[in-house]
């Protein structure tokens, strides 16, 4: 077994080193730092956005870049879009760190919210007919389609941020739930039922357990869910967060004045990626040891 | 679909209905019409537009042929976006589910790009292929892809071996086995991912028309009805992408049920 | 008959499925079951067994006709009339102890009461040393008997065994049929027993009602006097052959 495992992950890494490779030689072969920086740029971008800006300069010296124009000073590249992020504070591990609380808090409630709508539709078929259209209508808007109507509500604040992001997870945690209180929990809730179990005796060792694996299941496609509504909320209404980061800063319409920065985002891209799959690394983890009596 | 069940679903949404015309009309007049807009006030907002004024709205956005300019942009982009995206993320599906070499060498690409929202790549495209459609269309291609690849993938893996053992008792070679065994069994899969592609394909497109609004377009008019604003245009145009993605999702349900059909005909 | 009121008792019952087409499953169906009797209910597939089951476990309702249960109508499951079902329900997140104490638990009885209990039910089905076994670690055979003891925990007065043996094999199915005799021998209930399987009814019941499929009735009723307890020899009896034959007539031309 343990061969299999190295022998695997040895693939997976020259993979991903052939990866790296194929985008160096494209990169050269296509000669045009502008729209596919070579691997170099990336770095300095990802240096310069992890630096961030960088100490003023002591009191009686006269940098030359401030006579230049250039109003701050950081490591690396410098290009429209690392500018204006640095000189708004911005950096990636700031950014990555915001998105992430924004990621857990709509997870921490909108969970429990598609959970609880879940199971009362799973068990009750009275329940299920009437608020399945609902659900359905509901499902259907996009939560940052309704971002514009929030802010009108609640004004320019961290909440027309985080609705949209709890709305989206609360949505996609009601069908497996739902699936997995109907069809796989039915026969276990019989049983139970036979022998005299009600309330929340059912519910904890009966209702729960059965639907478990498949509302761990799609806890996953959850995750993928969140974060891609929080970056979302973060390029249209965020001056931090990876959303923004991507888009360059700025508020609203001054976004698509500053000239994006592919290494930049390149750089944005991948730390994203590995944010995600990190978090959807932990989500297996939990799912294998909480479903280890699954055959 | 028995007769209480669809006696209850029109009461519920009858019942929504009712719901939000009674809150309207005791909200008007109730409501501030007054909202700050982050720079400046503006005047004369209804937060909860009346029945009345949304017909209003929208016999206006109709005849002006605003909204059914708008529907057709963005739906033309997802359409585009989600038969680009589908059938290259099918093909490459099939493939590293059926050759496992394929697999491993693709892996790294497919795990990249699966924990990648599509919509943190609009800025990269917009880079590559400019403000207009190419950049939008490819786009959603390129999130519709990522998850068809997974749905074909999946199915390819989970065709169950006997079946496969058998045919290849009877001398079927790979690519009889492949067409007649693991294309019909890997076809739940498959269209189940292209279902949730379809859902992904509108989300991103109405925040990618909201980031670089041009007219005409859904996210456009959204923008547009949120900048001066004018909360009633903003319903309706909620209110169409949420009948646009229903619509899809119907649609796609009825091609599922002819499919199979047809699928089950030639078996 | 004796002169007993019957525990279980069904008087012009009738139920159909909706759905584009309702199936009418059971109707004008009179059966009373008398007290600590072995009452098999056999029939082909689709003759109303299950629903008939299922209406006096309390899940579902008659459309016609009442059911009673020691002369109270039923209005629901409950652990009085245990139910074991025909799929597979043991609970598979919980050991073997915990499934066979889990009534008890709902019965909100303390844990020794539950252990000593629970330690009673698992050496009379033989599974002591399984104990803490997981579910999935037990063979299609040992998970039956473990929903079997499950049911009689709770210690109801009716059993209600819906095709409990159907998925397993010939050789298991005869090991289970024996060791379900010898529980009963030794603890009496009143035990529905549904079975498509004449054999099975004629070793393990007192008595055996025929129901006729679409729409269920009693087509036939066999009184079963063949001595307990009960063994392989019985199987080849000349009296176990011959009510054979005539329960095989019965249910045979349909």
């Amino acid at each position: 077994m343990k061969s299999i495992f190295n022998q695997r992950s040895l693939l997976w890494l020259a993979s991903l080193l052939a990866l790296i490779g194929a985008y160096t030689a494209i990169a050269s072969a296509a000669a045009r730092p502008d729209l596919i920086p070579p691997s170099q740029d990336i770095a300095e971008a990802f240096s310069a956005l992890v630096s961030g800006p960088s100490a003023k300069p002591a009191p009686g010296e006269m940098p030359a870049a401030e006579m230049s124009g250039h109003a701050h000073h950081h490591h690396g590249r410098s290009t429209d879009q690392v500018d204006t992020l640095l000189q708004a504070g911005v950096t990636l591990q700031a950014s990555l760190g915001v998105s992430t609380l924004r990621v857990l808090f709509g997870l921490a409630v909108g969970l429990p919210l598609g959970i609880l709508f879940g199971l009362w539709m799973g068990w009750s078929r009275r329940a299920d007919d009437y608020l399945h259209p609902i659900y359905v209508l509901v499902r259907s808007v996009p939560p940052l389609a309704l971002i514009t109507y929030i802010m009108l509500w609640l004004g320019h604040s961290e909440a027309h941020r985080l609705i949209p992001i709890v709305y989206a997870v609360a949505v996609t945690a009601v069908i497996p739930t739902y699936h997995g209180v109907r069809d796989l929990a039915a026969k276990y809730l019989v049983a139970a039922r036979s022998l005299g179990a009600r309330g929340s005796l059912l519910l904890n060792k009966v209702i729960l357990p059965a639907a478990g694996p498949a509302v761990l299941g799609g806890l996953r496609y959850s995750i993928a869910i969140a974060w891609m509504t929080a970056v979302g909320a973060e390029m249209l209404m965020a001056d931090d967060g990876m959303g923004n980061l991507l888009v360059g800063g700025g508020m609203w319409a001054s976004r698509l004045q500053t000239r994006s920065d592919p290494a930049v985002i390149i750089v944005g891209v991948i730390a994203l990626a590995a944010a995600g799959w990190a978090m959807d690394a932990v989500a297996q983890a939990a799912t294998a040891r909480l479903t280890r009596w699954v055959r | 679909m028995g007769a209480v069940r669809i006696r209850r679903a029109a009461l519920a949404l009858l019942a929504l209905a009712l719901v939000y015309g009674v809150a309207a009309e005791v909200a008007h007049g109730r409501l501030p019409t007054r909202v700050w807009m982050g720079a400046h006030f503006v005047e004369d907002v209804q937060l909860l537009p009346t029945y009345g004024s949304l017909a209003e709205e929208g016999a206006f956005l109709v005849e002006s042929r605003i909204l059914p300019d708008s529907i057709v942009v963005s739906s033309r982009r997802v359409l585009e976006g989600l038969l680009l995206g589908s059938i290259a993320g099918i093909l490459l599906g099939l493939a590293t589910g059926w050759a496992a070499s394929v697999q491993y060498l693709a892996d790294p690409w497919v795990t990249f790009f699966r924990f990648t929202p599509a919509l943190a790549l609009l800025p990269l495209f917009v880079v590559w292929f400019g403000y207009g459609e190419s950049s939008k269309v490819l786009l959603i291609a390129a999130g519709v892809a990522v998850i068809t690849l997974l749905g074909a993938h999946q199915g390819v893996r989970r065709v169950p071996r006997v079946y496969l053992d058998a045919a290849a008792a009877l001398g079927a070679g790979p690519g009889l086995r492949f067409r007649k065994i693991v294309l019909p069994l890997a076809f739940p899969s498959i269209f189940a991912s292209v279902r949730i592609a379809a859902g992904l394909a509108w989300v991103t497109i109405v925040v990618a028309e909201l980031i670089d609004a041009r007219m005409p377009s859904l996210g456009y008019l959204l923008a547009l009805s949120g900048a001066y604003p004018r909360v009633p245009t903003m319903l309706i145009a909620i209110a169409t992408v949420g009948a646009l993605v229903l619509a899809f999702d119907l649609a796609a349900l009825l091609l599922h049920a002819r499919a199979t059909r047809w699928m089950r005909r030639s078996a | 008959m004796s002169g007993a009121p019957p525990i279980l008792e069904a008087t012009g019952v009738a139920y159909s499925y909706p759905g584009a087409t309702p199936t009418r499953a059971l109707e004008g169906l009179n059966l009373a079951v008398a007290e600590n009797e072995f009452l098999a209910v056999l029939g082909p597939v689709g003759c109303g067994k299950t629903t008939l089951l299922r209406i006096f476990a309390g899940f579902l309702r008659p459309a016609a006709g009442t059911v009673r249960c020691a002369a109270a109508s039923i209005d629901g499951p409950g652990w009085q009339r245990g139910y074991v079902l025909q799929e597979e329900a043991i609970f598979p997140w919980m050991s073997v102890r915990d499934n066979v104490e889990f009534g008890l638990l709902a019965k909100r009885l303390d844990p020794q009461a539950r252990r000593a209990i629970g330690d009673d039910l698992l050496r009379l089905i033989g599974l002591s040393s399984f104990e803490s076994a997981w579910p999935r670690e037990l063979s299609a055979g040992m998970s039956k008997m473990v929903e079997v003891a499950r049911v009689l925990a709770t210690d109801p007065a009716i059993l209600l065994l819906d095709e409990p043996f159907g998925a397993l094999d010939a050789q298991t199915r005869a090991r289970m049929q024996d060791a379900l005799a010898r529980l009963w021998e030794q603890r009496r209930k009143t035990v529905v027993f549904v079975t498509h399987d004449a054999e099975e009814a004629l070793y393990l019941a007192d008595r055996i009602v025929v129901l006729s499929p679409r729409p269920g009735k009693i087509k036939a009723e066999f009184a079963v006097d063949i001595p307990r307890p009960r063994s392989l020899d019985s199987r080849f009896s000349p009296a176990f052959l011959d009510l054979k034959r005539k329960v095989w007539e019965a249910t045979g031309a349909g």
